[in-house]
């Protein structure tokens, strides 16, 4: 324990929390431009001209005046350095402009989309996360063999490509069996198959970074001392090894959200859910520069956000963190 | 029209074909007793469900870009003023009538004088005159039927329900052109609501009406109640049966598939060759198989440059790959061979089967008469020290993967011949920057369009001029003063008999060339519930029609 009074407590705690939250800000806004700033150049360095993507697609037979015209109205026509600015100065204001394909504003786009992914991958996270659990529990400390089969379906879980388990899990419970659709219904029935999806490779993921904090966190001395209290094998994983060995999978849980949102694409796909995923596929096709600008710079701040509750969840979880920032 | 850009990705697509079979051989196992066959009176009422394959419209509005995508949703509340039945005959439409002048420069369309948009907007000649200059008004970025109105100077209103089209030359193509969806009338003040807005809903006279766009996920089209303008080859008169339609984009192939089986949806499109075969010993399902007009698919030689700008290398090419085999083992008997740049839709198709019959011992000899004497250490033709390299962009948005698989099959037949093919998958967009940048040897491209006239589009000299996005046509870069001659006259005679004589003359030239090998026609396939009955392929640009359509118990 720290010494000194509760108020000065407080106040240091409050200091360090806010120079703890101006270097988070400051790492957001950093990770954004960075962001910004490599999708801007990466997506000029695949074919396509943005003015074609504008009037009609790929081969389009737009005129020699309709891309002109273009060109200066979206201001292609200006050196990349003035573009690449211009486009900073937008996004600064919070304009991520208008979709070239649907001539729509993309914040519009991306709000009607956001919501479908970001509920596929938490209910998705939220499976992953009892399967590891009760995966990594049940397979720790129960002997040789369970301990083998345990990790042998981590791995494999983990190594399940999305399209492989999706057209699995259709021909199995869609087809054969005639329990849930295939196709995504907006129904919660229509969230099961893609969810699980989803679930099953994290879940192998993440019981492989928890069963390994689980082991570690049995030979700890306070497993000795709870034992010797009389604690109970259920409590003990209750009240203390659990606790331990979540730490990492917290952790990992903010790499995991932009993970699934990667998944999204092929799941969404797949499933024919309307969302991020889908929504970044076709505006790559059709070189949708502002649209993928968006999800991508959408993705990143989720990402952060994401990585600043798991540093939050982390605290809560292990008393340590919270110490050393109070001292 | 070219084709357009389907939005599943080649990772997803490739995958699919492992998910197809794998749902086939399953579905195998769970099969069902046959459905009972539906009785023929027609019940009013009911939602009918579509899954689509193809790419999700970018605007509803198939004046804007033109491509089959719009064309599939468009032909469900958007008309034309004329069509066309089975035998290739056009039929009234929305004009009921019309007459063109001696020397083809004016056409009369007499309307129908009964029929108005789900507006409330009477459908007159002023509304056919907006509509002309909607598609010719640069801002509205249209191509397919902006093409289409080459010919068409201006619309004059003679009266309400009579429209003069005054040509700035004869167009024998004129009324086909006009039979396309992507030239369909729609409420001149629907589009004085500007691009934005008529893109996502349109308004026209259809059995349909578009009531809300959900983007990535769906079109839902409710009855129009009033409506009064079927095509005169339609079944029946008055409101559509159907009270709906949800229409859905499901990009992934296997997906759709098992929701048709399970009855989540009712009708598919784009169906996988392996998926049809499967369907066509279920009962519970019906194939319609709906080729596109136009031209057929086909390989172009690019004889712009070497080596295809020698008629030997070409006729080698064409006679040392083998095709027939895997065709009938990779569309599992869904597509037939075609021998003709048009497709079997089309009556002028002309057909030569000896010029495509294999023969390797021709090929290689007409390979050394041309030069081509050495091989090199992998077995691969050398001149003057240049491999015999065919280069062959595949757009992996175009051709399915069984036709992907075929190009592996002409590779691998060409390669005992001595060329070297090389494959390059690749996205829409690289593979027009491919094409544009003269970066093939061959290269197949699908080409939909109502009537013969595509062989103007697809063969003529002024087809290898790019547009400014560097787009062209003509991909065999074929140039030759009697076929632009030909299809210059075919296409402002008025008389049909001369015609098709002058395109039967075309076509053996563009065949006897060398400077394409025909595969089949361009595949459009449909699978239906049989609870769905009366619903057909309309014999315009094949894309279904759900008028007639009602669902039986």
């Amino acid at each position: 324990m720290t010494p000194g009074s509760p108020t000065e407590q407080r106040r240091s705690f409050g200091g360090a929390t806010l120079r703890r939250a101006g270097l988070l800000v400051a790492g957001a806004v950093f990770v954004l431009w960075a962001v910004a700033t490599l999708t801007f150049f990466a997506i000029r360095l695949i074919p396509g001209d943005p003015a074609q993507a504008i009037l009609g697609g790929p081969g389009s037979q737009a005129s020699q005046e309709a891309l002109d015209q273009v060109r200066s109205d979206y201001g292609l026509d200006q050196p990349l350095i003035v573009q690449y600015f211009a486009m900073l100065g937008r996004l600064l204001t919070g304009d991520l402009g208008t979709s070239y394909a649907l001539k729509l504003p993309v914040a519009d786009l991306l709000a009607a989309q956001l919501g479908g992914t970001l509920l596929l991958s938490a209910l998705s996270l939220v499976l992953a996360w009892v399967l590891a659990l009760g995966l990594a529990i049940w397979s720790t400390g129960r002997g040789r063999i369970a301990s083998a089969v345990g990790e042998g379906i981590e791995i494999t879980a983990a190594a399940l490509p999305h399209f492989w388990l999706a057209a699995v899990l259709i021909a199995v419970f869609s087809v054969a069996l005639d329990w849930l659709p295939p196709v995504g219904t907006g129904t919660p029935a229509g969230f099961v198959l893609p969810v699980v999806t989803l679930a099953i490779p994290l879940a192998g993921f993440l019981a492989q970074v928890m069963r390994d904090s689980l082991l570690d966190a049995m030979q700890q001395p306070f497993v000795m001392s709870a034992r010797a209290r009389g604690e109970s094998a259920a409590g003990l994983r209750v009240r203390h090894t659990i606790r331990h060995a979540s730490l990492p999978a917290i952790s990992l849980s903010g790499w995991a959200l932009g993970w699934l949102l990667s998944g999204a694409v092929v799941v969404e796909t797949i499933f024919a859910m309307p969302g991020l995923g889908r929504t970044l596929l076709q505006a790559v096709t059709l070189r949708d520069i502002p649209v993928v600008t968006g999800v991508v710079l959408l993705v990143a701040l989720v990402y952060v956000l994401m990585t600043v509750l798991t540093d939050l969840a982390a605290r809560i979880a292990d008393p340590r963190l919270r110490q050393e920032s109070g001292r | 029209m070219r084709a357009a850009p389907v939005t599943t990705s080649p990772l997803v697509r490739r995958l699919g074909i492992a998910g197809v079979a794998l749902v086939s051989t399953i579905a195998l196992a769970a099969c069902q007793a046959p459905a009972p066959e539906a009785s023929g009176e027609p019940v009013s009422g009911g939602t009918l469900s579509y899954a689509s394959g193809d790419a999700e419209p970018t605007c509803l509005d198939p004046h804007v870009g033109g491509n089959y995508p719009q064309a599939l949703l468009a032909g469900q509340f958007l008309e034309s003023l004329v069509s066309r039945d089975d035998s290739g005959e056009i039929i009234p439409w929305l004009a009921e009538s019309w007459t063109a002048d001696a020397d083809g420069l004016t056409w009369e369309f007499t309307l129908r004088d009964d029929v108005a948009f789900t507006d409330g907007t009477p459908l007159d000649a002023e509304a056919v005159k907006v509509n002309v200059e909607h598609l010719k008004d640069p801002a509205t970025q249209s191509s397919t039927g902006y093409l289409a109105l080459g010919k068409v100077d201006r619309v004059e209103v003679v009266s309400d329900q009579v429209a003069r089209f005054v040509m700035t030359a004869p167009d024998s193509a004129l009324l086909e052109s006009l039979s396309q969806p992507w030239l369909a009338i729609e409420s001149p003040a629907g589009l004085a609501r500007g691009m934005d807005e008529n893109c996502q809903a349109p308004i026209g006279t259809g059995p349909f009406v578009v009531d809300e766009w959900v983007k990535q996920d769906r079109v839902s089209l409710v009855r129009n109640d009033d409506y009064t303008s079927p095509p005169a080859d339609a079944a029946h008169e008055g409101p559509a049966y159907l009270e709906a339609i949800d229409w859905r984009f499901v990009p992934d192939a296997a997906s759709r598939y098992a929701a048709l089986q399970g009855g989540q949806v009712d009708v598919i499109d784009n169906p996988q060759p392996d998926t049809i075969a499967a369907a066509k010993s279920n009962d519970a399902l019906t194939w319609l198989d709906a080729p596109r007009p136009g031209a057929a698919n086909r390989i172009e030689l690019n004889s712009g440059q070497a080596p295809f700008d020698d008629e030997r290398v070409r006729e080698a090419f064409i006679r040392a790959v083998e095709v027939d085999d895997g065709i009938d083992a990779l569309f599992f008997g869904t597509a037939e061979r075609s021998y003709s740049p048009l497709s079997s839709v089309e009556g002028v198709a002309y057909s030569d089967d000896s010029l495509f019959e294999p023969d390797l011992d021709r090929a290689n000899a007409l390979l050394d008469e041309a030069g081509w004497t050495e091989r090199d250490a992998d077995g691969y033709r050398v001149k003057d020290g240049v491999r015999l390299t065919l280069r062959f962009p595949v757009s992996t948005n175009q051709s399915i993967p069984a036709e992907q698989s075929l190009f592996e099959q002409v590779q691998a037949t060409a390669g005992a011949a001595g060329f070297d093919v090389v494959i390059e998958l690749l996205d829409l967009s690289s593979w027009y920057g491919a094409l544009a940048a003269h970066e093939y040897e061959i290269v197949s491209a699908p080409y939909t369009k109502v009537g013969p006239d595509v062989l103007r589009i697809l063969y003529h000299s002024d087809s290898i001029t790019p547009a400014p996005s560097g787009y062209f046509a003509n991909l065999a870069q074929l140039d030759d003063p009697e076929v632009d001659a030909l299809l210059t006259d075919a296409a402002s005679t008025t008389d049909a008999g001369s015609r098709a004589e002058l395109y039967e003359r075309a076509q053996q030239l563009i065949l006897g060339g060398y400077y394409l090998l025909p595969l089949y026609d361009q595949q459009n396939s449909f699978l239906l519930s049989t609870s769905v009955q009366g619903a057909r392929a309309m014999p315009t640009v094949s894309t279904p029609t759900f008028y007639d359509a009602w669902l039986a118990d």
